[in-house]
């Protein structure tokens, strides 16, 4: 057994010591190293390592939670999270931390991303790319991210392993005028494959058809999405399909399971694979990760939980705790049987979008919200790209969009980005009917 | 202060620092103790309490920027975070290389007020005062099946040393509170969020009057499904609430001037800014009418966004973003003001020691006008009155915005009437602000939470104006 690891032990043992029914102690020995550029010059690059203890224990149903760093102070920090369960209140909807001894998958990270020694040069690869695909006076901004963390985790129900999580990530945003701009990604949980030059040569494609945009039109749409707009749907309806929000009425699947939700084509699952910068082969209470086929043919078949939410929902944990709300790990929309050009050619008068940002919600649990396409917006005549568009919002409903999903590419990519490709999926081209757009006045 | 920091061991990886070929370094140190809870239909899910700490060292070197952070209180660590930034700072290769504003050195120590002391109150009343919010909120005959609450607290001691002879040693004391509803009336559902925050001890729940302010937010949403119509689409007068000046103020001024941005130092992120160098928008456009000022002010005291020194060591002032219409200074950190041959203005902060410091807003708000809120409606015709917002949004040019009204009323020859449902003005930052005509007295502010950097960084900052009159936009 390693050091950190009996360290995490010594945590539980320690906390049911002291009277703690249930304990989880999870370590996380994390290192990052990121690279922010921006006018095709580095403008800081960033490292930042933790160690550090983050522990959850019940008591008479009262749960707790605190972190310790570096295994400092380790005995007075539960003697206080100890009397702080003491003074805190029933949660009658605690169902206790998942119970057994599992044996996990062994885990696939990328030990090399702990040596990488200079990550400037990948994104230096990025940035050319870019610039010869759309000209050398580009303009190009973006951050490159390697991170890689070591878990171990133990509970004093049982579940008890090592895991580590490694993620490489670069996202380049070009200009190829102050108007016209394309925006790629790419993600990987290995080094090995990992191409910043793609990510490039994609931003500088759209960047360099987006020129001379005219202001888009109000109106109904067919709509082709590029994956990475349709990360942000996935996100959108993944999230949507935590246990957690269902239960604040934060999502439009409240009263859904059963029923039809979007087109017959959708099938969404949520994949922890060792592909995705989310890999992991267990979750917060050490359940194994497991596939979840959310949506099948346009039926929802399952929320997402933790063990928690599964006993009120009078079902089984899906591997995905958080200890207080279940999360999707990494969305996966499967692939179509139409190639990206044929949903093009389905388009007579219709848009191609390869981006959004900032969407906000009316109300989560109608599905009403807005959202604004940036970057690439084209309009589409007779299954062909014809102009570059600004300015535009679409505003429309989160189930609506779900059930006029009328075709899927077999193609598909890796996509996560900030906050709004969150959390990373693995996204084909859709086209979508009768999607409203929106503009200022 | 209760908490603490290692000054000596700040102090030692300076001076390790100072030995290397560096044109300038830093470090950082934040010790915040946090407490919280999470409730979810009155039901305590979980109560949090952590202490986290350590130092970043940021180095200019070569004319490049180094970062490293740890959170390992070690000699051996200090030596190691100094000898990473300093080798991150020379991988830079810039052609233009980065110089900071030449800012005068500080030694000082400042705090936030905190009247009474947030770790004197005990869990059980963190507690109870929620919950027995909770009940009020479910005891007013409205169903509200969703309810999610957090609150917490917390208190970060920081101290900031740089080569230039600056050492500054701060605490602030943070409240906060988060609260959504889902109110259901016939089938049909509206919702709501409202965050709260201060800068100060527990006598922010005094001042918040949180239960009567979600109790009367649960019943607008239920009036808002019996009684609120559609407006017909049209040009109109619109009257905003300081909810929804304070938004407008935050999106479609703050962050378009924030130099950074406008550098373009976050456009693959957060974005550029409709205002850039040999642009048609520069300092000294006109924007708004001359109505129209809007100023970011870290210095109120109590705010959400308050500080007194920036976390470069710089002095906090008031900016006067858009004066009289005109667009009249950016918000600067010490790189982008050295990039416009200006100063800084005491714009950089972080949320955290393991993050960079960055152009961020405080406080942003609608100065006050002239007007009695009377006569602020008196004189429309025809128009809405949106007091408060659920939906918005802004492009990345922070120049098409779109606001969805989620209180508000029909107003007919100055006096309101009924109300209506999810009003929404869709239009430019130039049209907005061109348009406001009156704006009154009294400044009210809302607390949020503002996104920016990569990782995000969500800092607290307040928003916030008077009630403004806008002429003659389109609603629909």
């Amino acid at each position: 057994m390693s050091e950190i690891l009996a360290k995490t032990e010594s945590v539980v043992k320690k906390s049911k010591a002291l009277g703690a029914d249930e304990v989880i102690a999870r370590t996380v020995d994390g290192r990052n190293r990121q690279v922010r550029f921006s006018n095709n010059q580095i403008d800081t690059s960033l490292a930042w390592n933790y160690l550090a203890t983050y522990i959850v224990l019940s008591w008479k149903k009262r749960v707790v939670a605190t972190q310790i760093p570096n295994f400092q102070k380790v005995d007075p920090t539960l003697k206080r999270l100890f009397e702080l369960a003491k003074v805190s209140k029933e949660n009658p909807m605690y169902g206790g931390f998942a119970q057994g001894k599992f044996n996990y998958e062994k885990s696939t990270a990328d030990k090399s991303i702990d040596s990488l020694e200079n990550p400037a040069e990948l994104v230096f690869e990025a940035i050319e790319a870019a610039k010869k695909e759309a000209g050398p006076v580009t303009n190009t901004g973006g951050i490159f991210l390697a991170s890689i963390a070591d878990i171990y985790q133990v509970s004093s129900e049982g579940p008890a392993g090592k895991d580590c999580r490694s993620a490489v990530e670069l996202s380049i945003r070009a200009f190829s005028d102050k108007e016209a701009s394309g925006h790629a990604v790419e993600c990987s949980s290995t080094l090995k494959g990992f191409d910043p030059a793609r990510a490039g040569k994609k931003a500088g494609e759209i960047a360099k058809q987006a020129k001379n945009p005219r202001a888009g039109m109000e109106g109904k749409y067919d709509v082709v999405f590029d994956p990475l707009f349709v990360g942000s749907l996935l996100g959108m309806w993944g999230s949507m399909a935590s246990a957690y929000s269902v239960m604040v009425q934060m999502s439009i699947f409240v009263d859904k399971l059963d029923k039809k939700v979007a087109s017959e084509i959708v099938t969404l699952r949520d994949v922890p694979a060792a592909y995705s910068i989310s890999n992991r082969v267990f979750d917060d209470e050490g359940v194994p990760t497991q596939e979840n086929v959310i949506i099948k043919e346009g039926k929802f078949k399952t929320y997402l939980h933790n063990t928690s939410t599964a006993k009120i929902f009078k079902t089984k944990t899906t591997g995905n705790a958080g200890i207080v709300s279940p999360s999707p790990w990494n969305i996966e929309m499967d692939p179509g049987d139409m190639k990206r050009e044929e949903l093009f050619k389905e388009v007579k008068h219709g848009l191609y979008l390869t981006n959004t940002w900032y969407t906000r919600f009316q109300n989560y649990a109608t599905g009403d919200f807005s959202t604004i396409p940036r970057d690439g917006i084209f309009q589409i005549e007779n299954g062909e790209i014809k102009q570059s568009l600004k300015d535009i919002r679409l505003s429309d409903n989160a189930l609506r969009m779900l059930k006029n999903i009328t075709g899927i590419s077999k193609e598909h990519q890796h996509v996560h980005w900030w906050s709004e490709a969150d959390p990373p999926s693995l996204s084909p081209y859709i086209l979508m009917k009768d999607v409203q757009i929106t503009t200022s006045k | 202060m209760g908490i603490y920091v290692d000054k000596d061991l700040v102090d030692f990886a300076l001076s390790y620092a100072e030995g290397k070929k560096v044109e300038y370094a830093e470090v950082r140190a934040h010790n915040e103790k946090s407490e919280g809870l999470v409730m979810k239909n009155g039901v305590l899910d979980a109560y949090f309490s952590a202490v986290d700490s350590g130092f970043c060292v940021r180095i200019l070197a070569d004319g490049g920027i180094g970062f490293a952070s740890t959170n390992k209180w070690t000699r051996k660590e200090a030596k190691n975070v100094v000898e990473i930034a300093y080798k991150l700072a020379k991988t830079a290769k810039r052609k233009n290389k980065i110089t900071f504003a030449k800012e005068k050195n500080v030694n000082i120590s400042w705090e936030a007020e905190e009247k009474r002391k947030i770790e004197d109150v005990p869990v059980e009343t963190r507690i109870a005062t929620f919950t027995e919010m909770d009940k009020e909120l479910t005891s007013q005959g409205i169903s509200i099946p969703g309810r999610m609450l957090s609150a917490g607290t917390s208190l970060t001691e920081k101290y900031f040393v740089n080569t230039e002879g600056s050492a500054i040693s701060s605490y602030v004391p943070l409240v906060s509170a988060f609260g959504f509803l889902t109110v259901v009336e016939g089938g049909k559902s509206e919702q709501a969020y409202k965050q709260f925050g201060y800068a100060g001890g527990w006598e922010a729940l005094e001042k918040w009057k949180l239960t009567e302010q979600m109790i009367n937010e649960a019943k607008v949403l239920q009036h808002v499904i019996k009684e609120a119509r559609a407006v017909t689409p049209g040009k109109m007068d619109l009257v905003c609430g300081p909810e929804v000046t304070g938004i407008a103020a935050h999106e479609s001024c703050g962050h378009p001037l924030e130099a950074d941005r406008i550098l373009g130092r976050e456009m693959s992120q957060a974005g550029m800014s409709f205002i850039y160098p040999q642009g048609p928008f520069w300092l000294g456009s006109k924007i708004g009418s001359s109505a129209v000022n809007v100023i970011d002010d870290p210095t109120v005291k109590n705010s959400y966004g308050y500080y007194e020194y920036d976390d470069e060591g710089i002095k906090a002032r008031p900016r006067y973003l858009y004066k009289n219409g005109v667009i009249n200074e950016f918000l600067q950190n010490r790189e982008s003001a050295s990039k416009l041959d200006t100063r800084s203005n005491g714009s950089s902060r972080s949320v955290s020691y393991d993050r960079e410091a960055i152009v961020r807003m405080s406080n942003t708000f609608v100065q006050p006008g002239d007007y009695d809120e009377d006569e602020i409606f008196e004189d429309v015709k025809r128009g809405v009155y949106m007091k408060s917002f659920t939906e918005w949004n802004i492009d990345d040019k922070r120049f098409n915005q779109r606001y969805v009204g989620r209180e508000a009323y029909w107003i007919e020859n100055g006096e309101l009437k009924q109300r209506i449902a999810r009003p929404i003005i869709e239009t430019t930052t130039q049209t907005f602000w061109s348009a406001v005509d009156a704006v009154s007295k009294k400044v009210e502010y809302e607390a949020a939470t503002c996104g920016k950097g990569d990782p995000q960084q969500g800092i607290p900052v307040f928003t916030g104006g008077p009630i403004m009159r806008l002429r003659g936009v389109y609603v629909k």
